[in-house]
């Protein structure tokens, strides 16, 4: 689509045209070539692009596109087919390969040619950098340099791809692109201390070569499989817990979470912008407002927590085996269990007193009494305003007192702001603190149940926390009241006969063996310890790990929003999939999992158009700096027209007929004689092709973040190269009601892991290493900016850091080679960069270590730019 | 004083001989505009044509020429962290003191932010006409107030969030998600800076610790990394700055030349490539930042006027103490403004240990004598700074925006002494270039809980400041993930009533 003055000069003859016209219609032929060849046109902007500071979107190519009439003819919505390998080209290298064909193909038509081999040296370096995310070692080099054999090369490959650092770096590619963090963002940012089973998960993924259609059903579905550690990919997003009795705050914080769902299933896997639809149909691409709520039906019974990944199938029979023996053990003990006495201005009439209170459980036993109200009055508190998360009150084997018995309750005053603490908690038959009730003031307060008729209460029963994770807030010292007639408080227990409350709260048992007699109490004994044995083998048996990942349950019906406001709720929407390829339209009643598992069955059908074509351009992307299509989080019509069509389809029809294979994948590429050449630029090419999008030569650039942190370790022979496991921390953390993380400064052995394995917090980045682009998990990140900036500089020149790790890679020369400059200068070189020194770096680093010592030399070779870019 | 830029000594970073060598040259450039005016480049979502700034490599922060004739060139942005009450210092309304201890109207059992809203509550402060413009402003505000005249009030801002992090980040960036620009980010991507020696963008925290949503607030987001504010204040020094302590100068200096000699080989097997030379020219930058930044963070040079006119130079007091801490941080933001960096945020209020409104404007309990410690830490130091770039000549070409995450209710929470959170009307002020002063836009309803008249929202509010920077809100854009962004997203009309 030319400008119209454009158009006109190409149809117009020559003769008929004055000198302005001849000089348009050149500039219109030089433009169509460009676009049909997807030549970057802006070079001057572009080449700025690449260099780092500067957008990054390939300008012109993109949009070309969007003036289609027919959205659905996109050529990303169409089935991928097969495109027919292009005859070899006369080139240099004899392409052997299906890629070079493409390749050389295009380079021939727009007057290129590709460059030769790069050295065996190079293609080490670049092989570790970019399959592994480190440089290769001196001696991996030189068994390279050195193999005779005429499939060193393949050999070579084969070997990187089995090492276990490949899945640590493309499995941190693949946690940009899902947002992944450990920490939930926004402004309490709070740790979620399981969520690196997630991140273990992934990299043992890429290492293991998981099918990529198997790998997508887990993230979506592995509840369904399994593999429940996977569906972290649901939750991986920010989550705002500052919660409030407003509702427009509750229901836009929950719209948020459905929408990073949303937003990032339909990136990560279709390359699609779906959040576009979520306040209007999208602009772009053939998405309707609908379908994004359909879409989010799909996850709208998904939800964020840590959990307990579920117990094995043998697990499972011998937790009930245990459970059973002790409920049996738990009756015969009962009658040990000693009457609450009413309190009396003597508590001392029993000779020994009821244990102390405690979180998790506390029972009154009552000499029973017909009542109407009841009334917890609380005296004192241990730690902050006192909050109790069940109170039962039991006539025989009913509670009378839930809320669902027609009970009410009235209280002196709740505990302000917060979602998870609130009066009806209190008889709502759900435990633990996210289910409690706070009261308003330090230490005391009360609580007044109102049953629907008077009954005859027998049992009182009353936790802090029932499932024993929270030890503050207990109520030490109480009275229980009970009246049939209103006013006619009598007291019914108090802690005034129970042990002292003591500072560490324990668990004590409730039975008073003493008051029987000898042979009874001796046999109480045995039950108990026999009850005691039980209950630890049952703890030990249901032991999972916790894991932040999705917790699901049945949704309600899904509505569409009206530009996107929750507060105004439209048609209920039945969830669904998209319409660009065979939509499903499930039951607005589907079950929650099966919602999940049929847009998986979707997603990975290899029909989908998407899935595939996206996928291979993500591998691209990361061999060469830029994806075939260079927008690879966006394969819609806004999103750039890719350089090398054919081939996209090619890989990705190939990518699915063998396997799914991101491994083969690899292989393909690396085994190319294009991935093989030299990245040298070359005057005449780059006149033409000044970004290299048809890649004349290997396009050299930065390492990241990670990467740049992980070399600097290996070389200075600090790196603890031990995988997976809980994160450690680049930060200090208090951990107050905000969570604050401050950068740390100085690093010792526990901090010499690889990056990946870092703790990942949101907003706030690593002191050194954060300046270099590093995402931050708030948003996906499909692709990375590569800026320069003087703070990278300042951070890796001055930080205490680099100047520890120049000192250790000093140490490590001097005892690698001994006291020789010259020889500690040689085994520098060969670390940092691979090679010997010339003769004249050798001279001069001499020169330069015998004045400023070798520590300096190493921090100087640690922020060079050959020590840092993929070569 | 905008010190003239540096010229960049490296060639290989001369951007047109690069271009030269690259064979492109000036024919692409032609080729490129003549593409987008014909529609062939991308359009933003309100279909004007987006203009992406050309940056150069290794000079991200040198000066690029705005989009429309600029009334501004750099901007001052204060902050004050926690949402200061509007009802308490700008937005008089005498209707809440008429009303005093009654319900607010057709509002019963208000559910707010923090749970059920009692009576309608007067400011605890009396309101007072100030300067010639008779404007009333409390007393908790003496000293702001005696400028008012010099002052554009917008009395109808209206948030979309009631969480102070997702308020921030509304208010910072535009968006109350995680994860976007901040407003200084999109402007020195957009303008680079006059000064080369210096970042173009400096947060600068508070004296008691980072805002509520920390570096959220001066985040680059999507934008290149170069785009980020460097935060440090007069007692918080930039990470890393200075030479390592066990090094001499002469030592550092001869490590920095062995290093740009190894760079300097290395790039002449790639001739033409420009992030190996925008590495090198990095190297230079970070050397000149580590003289300027220490000196222009080190005020003690400053005359003694100066320092009472900030309230920098009295103690005795906690609140002194803080506040002559936070008058440090207004000269440093002054110094900063003189030696021409493009943007500064300058922070009131820090989220810290002592529980909401302790140390930042988030008055729901005790607003009394909570603000009693805010009001004065603010008042003298800031108006000190209005003062000190007025008299200066430096509010001509800069913009100074007041503002705040959201306002607070016209009534006190039930049970408490202070308010709660109010994101549907509060107050900012812009002062100096390019608008009107002694000037009010826009006004809440009677009691100061909704904005009903000339409503601002926050997009509104960042157009416009881009447009007094010479910058179209709609064209400033930035790929990422599948849109062009933009810093108002789909929204944002300049507020044109409030230009001078």
């Amino acid at each position: 689509m030319l400008p119209k003055v454009l158009r006109t000069a190409i149809s117009v003859p020559s003769h008929r045209l004055g000198i302005l016209g001849r000089v348009l219609r050149t500039i219109a032929h030089l433009a169509r070539l460009a676009v049909s060849l997807c030549i970057p046109l802006a070079l001057p902007l572009r080449a700025a692009e690449k260099s780092g500071s500067v957008p990054t979107r390939p300008a012109p190519e993109i949009a070309a596109d969007s003036t289609d009439s027919k959205p659905q003819s996109h050529w990303a919505f169409k089935p991928v087919i097969q495109p027919a390998i292009p005859r070899p080209t006369p080139f240099l290298n004899q392409p052997a390969k299906a890629i070079d064909r493409f390749i050389q193909q295009s380079l021939q038509s727009a007057g290129l040619t590709p460059s030769a081999e790069a050295d065996r040296v190079t293609l080490t370096r670049r092989l570790w950098l970019v399959l592994l995310g480190l440089p290769p070692t001196p001696e991996d080099v030189q068994e390279f340099v050195t193999n005779p054999r005429p499939d060193a090369f393949t050999q070579l490959v084969d070997k990187v791809l089995s090492n276990p650092s490949y899945g640590e770096r493309w499995g941190r590619h693949w946690l940009d692109v899902v947002r992944f963090a450990e920490s939930n963002g926004f402004e309490t940012n709070r740790e979620r201390t399981s969520a690196w089973r997630f991140r273990d998960y992934i990299i043992a993924a890429f290492n293991e070569d998981k099918p990529y259609d198997q790998f997508i059903r887990e993230q979506i579905v592995g509840d369904a499989l399994g593999i429940d550690v996977a569906t972290g990919f649901l939750v991986g997003g920010p989550l705002d817990i500052v919660k409030s009795p407003d509702p427009v705050l509750t229901a836009q914080q929950r719209a948020d979470e459905l929408d990073d769902m949303v937003s990032t299933t339909g990136t990560a896997f279709l390359g699609l912008t779906l959040g576009c639809a979520r306040c209007h149909s999208h602009k772009f691409d053939p998405i309707s407002q609908k379908e994004y709520y359909s879409m989010t039906a799909v996850f709208s019974g998904v939800k964020h927590g840590e959990r307990p990944l579920p117990p094995s199938a043998t697990q499972a029979v011998e937790i009930a085996q245990l459970d059973a023996t002790l409920v049996q053990l738990q009756r015969q003990l009962a009658k040990f269990i000693p009457p609450a006495l009413p309190a009396s201005p003597t508590p001392a009439v029993r000779a020994s007193l009821r244990p102390a209170v405690n979180t998790i459980k506390n029972e009154e036993i009552l000499n029973p009494i017909s009542a109407r109200s009841i009334r917890f009055t609380i005296l004192a508190a241990h730690q902050g305003e006192p909050c109790i998360d069940e109170l039962e009150v039991w006539a025989g084997d009913r509670n009378v007192a839930l809320a669902t018995n027609g009970t009410h309750v009235l209280a002196s005053g709740t505990l302000p702001g917060y979602e998870i603490h609130r009066l009806e908690h209190i008889n709502d038959g759900k435990q633990g603190n996210d289910r409690s009730w706070i009261s308003s003031e330090p230490g005391r307060g009360w609580l007044q149940l109102e049953l629907p008729r008077s009954e005859r209460i027998d049992r009182i029963v009353w936790s802090r926390d029932r499932l024993g994770r929270f030890k503050d807030r207990l109520i030490t010292q109480y009275r229980i009241e009970a009246a049939e007639q209103p006013g006619a408080w009598a007291v019914i227990a108090s802690s005034e006969d129970r042990e002292p409350f003591l500072d560490k709260p324990r668990m004590p048992h409730p039975y008073q063996f003493d008051l029987f007699s000898t042979a009874e109490a001796e046999q109480g004994r045995v039950w108990f310890a026999e009850f005691e044995r039980v209950r630890k083998r049952r703890e030990t048996a249901a032991k999972t790990p916790t894991t932040y990942s999705g917790s699901f349950q049945q949704p309600g019906l899904s509505h569409r929003l009206h530009r996107g406001d929750p507060m105004q709720k439209r048609e209920a929407v039945p969830p669904g999939t998209l319409g660009i390829f065979s939509p499903l339209e499930l039951a607005s009643d589907e079950p929650e999992q099966r919602r999940r598992q049929q847009l998986a069955a979707w997603i990975t059908n290899p029909a989908n158009p998407l899935t595939a074509r996206v996928l291979v351009n993500r591998i691209w992307q990361h061999h060469f700096g830029m994806g075939l299509v260079a927008t690879s989080n966006d394969l819609g019509r806004n999103g750039a027209k890719p350089t090398h069509p054919e081939l996209l389809d090619w890989l990705a029809s190939e990518f699915v007929t063998r396997g799914w294979s991101i491994k083969r994948l690899h292989r393909e590429i690396l085994l190319s004689a294009t991935w093989r050449q030299s990245s040298l630029p070359r005057t005449e090419a780059l006149k033409i092709d000044g970004t290299c999008r048809l890649l004349w030569r290997f396009p050299p650039r930065r390492i990241e973040a990670e990467g740049i942190r992980d070399s600097i370790l290996l070389a200075a022979g600090s790196l603890d190269s031990s995988r997976g496991g809980p994160s450690f921390f680049l930060h200090d953390v208090d951990r107050e009601n905000v969570y604050h993380y401050h950068p740390k400064e100085d690093f010792d052995a526990p901090e010499f892991r690889r990056m990946v394995y870092a703790f990942k917090v949101r907003m706030e980045q690593d002191g050194i290493f954060g300046a270099f682009d590093c995402p931050d998990g708030s948003l996906v990140a499909p692709r990375r900016s590569i800026s320069t900036t003087p703070l990278q500089a300042l951070n890796l020149f001055n930080s205490r850091f680099i100047l520890g790790q120049a000192e250790r890679f000093a140490n490590r020369l001097r005892t690698e080679t001994g006291s020789g400059t010259a020889d500690q200068i040689r085994r520098a070189w060969q670390i940092t960069y691979s090679r010997e020194p010339s003769p004249r770096e050798s001279q001069d680093s001499e020169a330069f270590v015998v004045r400023e010592g070798l520590p300096a030399l190493c921090r100087a070779l640690l922020n060079s730019n050959e020590f840092l870019f993929i070569p | 004083m905008n010190r003239p830029s540096p010229t960049v000594a490296h060639p290989l970073l001369d951007r047109r001989r690069f271009l030269g060598q690259a064979g492109a040259g000036l024919g692409a450039i032609a080729l490129t505009h003549l593409l987008a005016r014909g529609g062939l480049l991308a359009a933003t979502v309100s279909g004007k044509e987006s203009l992406r700034p050309s940056i150069e490599p290794g000079r991200p922060y040198a000066p690029r020429t705005p989009h429309l004739n600029a009334r501004a060139k750099n901007v001052l942005m204060i902050f004050c962290s926690g949402a200061c009450s509007h009802l308490d210092t700008f937005d008089y309304k005498p209707e809440l003191i008429r009303r005093h201890g009654q319900p607010l109207p057709g509002s019963e059992k208000l559910i707010t932010f923090q749970g059920e809203q009692g009576a309608l509550t007067q400011s605890p402060w009396i309101f007072r006409p100030r300067g010639q413009s008779g404007k009333m402003v409390s007393d908790l505000l003496p000293n702001l107030g005696a400028l008012a005249d010099d002052i554009c009030f917008i009395h109808s801002m209206k948030g979309k969030t009631n969480t102070h992090g997702p308020g921030e980040n509304f208010m910072s960036t535009g968006s109350a998600l995680d994860g976007f620009p901040s407003l200084g980010a999109w402007v020195t991507y957009a303008l680079g800076s006059s000064d080369q020696s210096l970042p173009a963008y400096v947060a600068i925290p508070d004296p008691r610790g980072k805002p509520q949503n920390s570096v959220n607030n001066w985040a680059p987001g999507f934008l290149p990394a170069a785009f980020q504010g460097t935060d440090f204040n007069t007692s918080q020094p930039v990470r890393n700055l200075q030479r390592p302590a066990s090094l001499s100068p002469a030592a550092d200096n001869a490590t920095r030349d062995f290093l740009q000699q190894l760079n300097g080989r290395h790039a002449e097997h790639f001739p033409g490539d420009t992030e190996l030379a925008a590495r090198i020219a990095s190297y230079e930058l970070a050397a000149r930042m580590q003289l300027t930044i220490p000196e222009v963070a080190n005020i003690s040079g400053e005359p003694a006027h100066v320092l009472k006119l900030y309230g920098a130079d009295e103690g005795g007091s906690k609140i002194y103490e803080t506040r002559a801490a936070y008058a440090r941080n207004c000269i440093l933001a002054r110094r900063l403004i003189e030696r021409g960096v493009r943007f500064v945020q300058l922070f009131n209020g820090a989220y810290q240990t002592g529980g909401e409104g302790f140390s930042n404007w988030d008055g729901h309990k005790d607003i009394l004598n909570q603000y009693n410690v805010h009001g004065p830490v603010l008042d003298k130091p800031t108006a000190g700074l209005l003062l000190d770039l007025k008299q200066r000549g430096l509010l001509k070409d800069t913009l100074v925006v007041w503002c705040t995450e959201f306002g607070r209710m016209p009534t006190f929470q039930k049970g408490a002494q202070g308010r709660d959170h109010n994101p549907d009307g509060f107050t900012c002020w812009l002062a100096g270039a390019g608008v009107k002063a002694g000037f009010s836009h826009g006004a809440t309803d009677d009691f100061g809980h909704h904005a009903v008249h000339d409503v601002v929202s926050v997009h509104d509010l960042h157009a416009t400041i881009l447009h007094l920077l010479g910058l179209d809100h709609e064209r400033l854009t930035y790929y990422h993930n599948g849109l062009e962004r933009r810093l108002t997203d789909v929204h944002g009309q300049v507020v044109s009533n409030i230009l001078a």
